[in-house]
């Protein structure tokens, strides 16, 4: 017994005595922060950000998750050439300025003079060739270099930009996606997407990462020394996992200074605690999507779905007061690439559906079951976890129509496989349509589980192709109105609802979201240049 | 005498009720769908309110009444035949079949539950049987061992010995001493496996292996949780739960009727 009453009571001596300690230091530590708080410019205090989701990776070009905000975050360390205003406008990031050639195939580029990587060693000419001949070797999943043709170094800080085409997007596209790479760092590694240690980190950025737990998924940056865009306004940023709940409360509590996505039936919450709340269609349209390779290769069948889909009662159902009508012909009420010739809404229409259905082939027995060739329908619908309540709804609408609907509910991993494999006739699926239009081949013809996978139209891919090399913004604004015309005839797939995304901020700082989105068309209020005085 | 007819009367009259119930889900006589009216509280127009896509909560439970109940009592009478013939097999089997029995049953706990789980919905297409295989896969082994304790022991008793020496075999044994030793114990098994089998029910249908509309007690209190942070879950999850516990009672005073009679062993104070 006396051995094991001198085992334990040394131990439990200490553990008192350390939790003592740490009583005694969180209240100095405490009390200390909060004098700081009221004595110091907002410099003083680090911002908190809480992330719902949590870990995004590594904060480098080639190891970040492939999602916006793991891209957004890594955008606060890595500078491209082209930043943006509070008004999405293009403007000066890395490249001080940029002139189009007269024959638009090529561009001269001058640096900021006194930008600097986070070691101290100066930014170059050189970087951006070695990040666009890098990235041409190694691609990076949110931008393509493969418009470039060659670069000339004119300068230390001087160089001129070589592309196949006249590309008009290039600004708005490349130049503003593309984070450019320390050479003297990037040049020795044969593989980027495992080089993961914290010097695949150093960028150019105002605010340079300090620290990283992935099993917690926190971030702590801390600001740079003269940024040439400006002074950070604060000292350190913390991005900190957080689910809704414990984000409110930790808000109410004065730890946290933002909310980065509140679920917008949360937002009560939030107004009546007194924050400030921004709120925006998201543009991450939710859209079914159709096995164009399967069931639904004539047009016909599409809109007849379309028709069969009652889209305002699935607003009032399971987006309630959170979302809005998405516009059918791919761009977004808000987007300066949306025309304003009326697209084809396909208000809901069961006979017109039924007419269309009919003129297609298929048939209805006497219990209004649809059949083809004497066999029942059955329409496999596959979803992921997170649009459950919307496939609920519609499932529900396509069954009353008279179709037997098998709903899957799945991981990503599992969905993809299944896309891929064709097994499957309607998705439902989320997608962005911000961002440069240059993405529109992709998230169109793409073949990926959430791309419309519509088959080449040499229509739609013509236009694409124009707008990319059109002269001017109201040319290109026109071939795309003719897009989003035949977008919504055609249905590669139909858009739905338009959900709303929100922003909480506290008293430290409040920006709206960004008009078009961030950079590659992340909808998002944190752009780095709200964190920049 | 009079009371017993009174009793007799009344589960007679829920059992009607309930058949009653059972015709009205199958005939389709009710309706069960989304509508405007979402997270609508008890009232008028909604006895048990609506739920997160105004389907009504009331006519939700009686649909879901039917599947809950084949599902549950299949799997859990599935679920403890296997594993008391497993038992069975380990405690009489001899030494080769003993061990091949404990060792399946302990790979099967070792191995995580997920590839099982994929492994099945590999094999048979997703529905309401490969839901059924899946609880029963995953279930029995938990119970085998608990049951092989039992059992041992009940064989070494005086009754048991006594039958052997005068002829009987064991499965005369197993028949009149053994199993009657084992009832109380299977009772609380089915239980276990009812009320597991209702719950894993609803996740499974977030794997992609079962139709997530596949309306179950378990599944409406599984949606009932993203409701948690509004005053919606008193009438989102109190009435499935109320439902299972209910259920979960029944299960346990029919399987155990020396529960019911009041003859409860040990000491009485």
């Amino acid at each position: 017994m006396s051995f094991v009453h001198r085992f334990i009571r040394p131990r439990f001596l200490a553990h008192a005595a350390a939790a003592g300690l740490a009583l005694g230091a969180a209240q100095y530590f405490g009390l200390g922060a909060e004098a700081l708080m009221a004595a110091e410019p907002d410099r003083q205090r680090p911002l908190v950000i809480t992330d719902s989701k949590g870990d995004r990776g590594m904060l480098a070009p080639y190891v970040h998750r492939k999602n916006g905000i793991a891209y957004l975050y890594t955008s606060y360390i890595f500078d491209t050439l082209v930043s943006q205003d509070a008004d999405g406008n293009s403007v000066p990031g890395l490249a001080r300025t940029w002139t189009r050639s007269q024959d638009g195939l090529s561009y001269a580029l001058e640096l900021q003079r006194d930008a600097k990587w986070h070691d101290g060693t100066p930014v170059t000419a050189d970087d951006v060739t070695f990040t666009l001949r890098y990235m041409a070797e190694h691609p990076y999943v949110f931008g393509s270099v493969k418009a470039l043709a060659g670069i000339e170094i004119e300068g230390v800080h001087d160089l001129r930009i070589h592309i196949k085409r006249a590309e008009y997007g290039l600004v708005e596209g490349l130049f503003s996606a593309i984070p450019i790479l320390p050479r003297h760092i990037y040049e020795g590694v044969k593989d980027p997407f495992r080089f993961a240690t914290p010097e695949a980190a150093v960028g150019s950025g105002p605010y340079r990462l300090a620290a990283y737990d992935k099993a917690q998924g926190r971030y702590r940056l801390e600001a740079t020394e003269d940024h040439p865009l400006g002074r950070p306004r604060f000292d350190q940023i913390w991005i900190v996992k957080m689910g809704p709940d414990a984000a409110l409360q930790a808000m109410s509590a004065g730890e946290v200074d933002v909310i980065s996505y509140l679920p917008p039936d949360r937002l009560p919450e939030a107004l009546d605690a007194g924050f400030a709340v921004e709120t925006s269609p998201s543009d991450h349209v939710l859209r079914l999507g159709f096995n164009h390779r399967g069931q639904f290769q004539k047009i016909e069948l599409r809109q007849a779905i379309a028709y069969a889909v009652d889209r305002s009662a699935l607003l009032a159902i399971a987006f309630p007061g959170v979302a809005e009508l998405a516009e059918t012909g791919y761009f977004q009420p808000g987007s300066k690439w949306q025309s304003d010739e009326a697209t084809e809404g396909y208000a809901y229409d069961p006979a017109q559906a039924r007419d269309l259905l009919l003129a297609a082939g298929w048939t209805q027995n006497r219990a209004g079951r649809w059949q083809t060739q004497g066999e029942e329908i059955r329409l496999r619908l596959l979803t992921d976890g997170r649009e459950v309540k919307p496939a609920r709804v519609i499932a529900e609408q396509l069954e009353a129509f008279g179709f037997a609907v098998d709903l899957r509910v799945m991981e990503v991993a599992a969905l993809r496989s299944l896309v891929a494999d064709g097994d499957y006739d309607l998705t439902l699926f989320s997608s962005s349509t911000l961002g440069d239009p240059g993405n529109i081949r992709r998230r169109v013809f793409g073949r990926g589980w959430n791309s419309d996978r519509f088959p080449a139209d040499p229509k739609m891919a013509g236009l694409i192709k124009a707008q990319a090399v059109a002269q001017s913004q109201a040319e290109r604004q026109e071939i795309l109105a003719r897009f989003q015309q035949l977008y919504a005839e055609n249905l590669p797939s139909y858009m739905l609802v338009n959900p709303l995304m929100a922003t909480v901020f506290n008293d430290k700082l409040s920006a709206p979201f960004m008009p078009g989105g961030v950079a590659i068309g992340i909808p998002s209020a944190l752009h780095k240049s709200i964190f920049l005085e | 005498m009079q009371l017993a007819s009174r009793r007799n009367l009344l589960f007679a009259a829920v059992i009607l009720l309930c058949l009653a119930i059972w015709l009205a889900g199958a005939g389709g006589w009710l309706e069960y769908h989304s509508s405007r009216a979402v997270l609508a509280p008890p009232g008028l127009g909604h006895w048990l309110g609506t739920n997160e896509i105004g389907q009504d909560v009331l006519i939700g439970l009686i649909l879901a009444t039917p599947t809950t109940l084949t599902l549950a009592m299949a799997t859990a009478v599935v679920t403890v035949s296997l594993a008391v013939g497993a038992a069975s097999l380990v405690v009489f089997g001899g030494p080769f079949l003993s061990a091949l029995m404990l060792r399946c049953v302990d790979v099967l706990q070792v191995v995580p539950t997920m590839l099982l789980l994929l492994l099945v919905a590999a094999l048979v297409s997703p529905g309401f049987t490969a839901l059924f295989l899946l609880l029963v896969l995953t279930g029995w082994s938990d119970d085998v061992r608990v049951a092989a304790a039992v059992l041992r022991r009940e064989a070494l008793r005086e009754n048991v010995q006594y039958a052997r020496v005068m002829g009987a075999g064991w499965f005369y044994c197993w028949r009149w001493h053994l199993f009657a030793a084992l009832r109380p114990l299977l009772g609380a098994l089915m239980v276990q496996n009812i009320r597991q089998a209702a719950l894993k029910s609803a996740g499974l249908g977030f794997l992609g292996l079962t139709d997530p509309r596949l309306l179950t007690w378990g599944s409406m209190m599984q949606s009932a949780m993203d409701q948690l942070y509004t005053g919606a879950w008193m009438w989102l999850l109190l009435p499935p739960a109320a439902l299972l516990s209910l259920l979960l009672h029944t299960t346990l005073k029919l399987g155990d009727r020396r529960l019911r009679s009041g003859a409860v062993l040990g000491p009485v104070f």
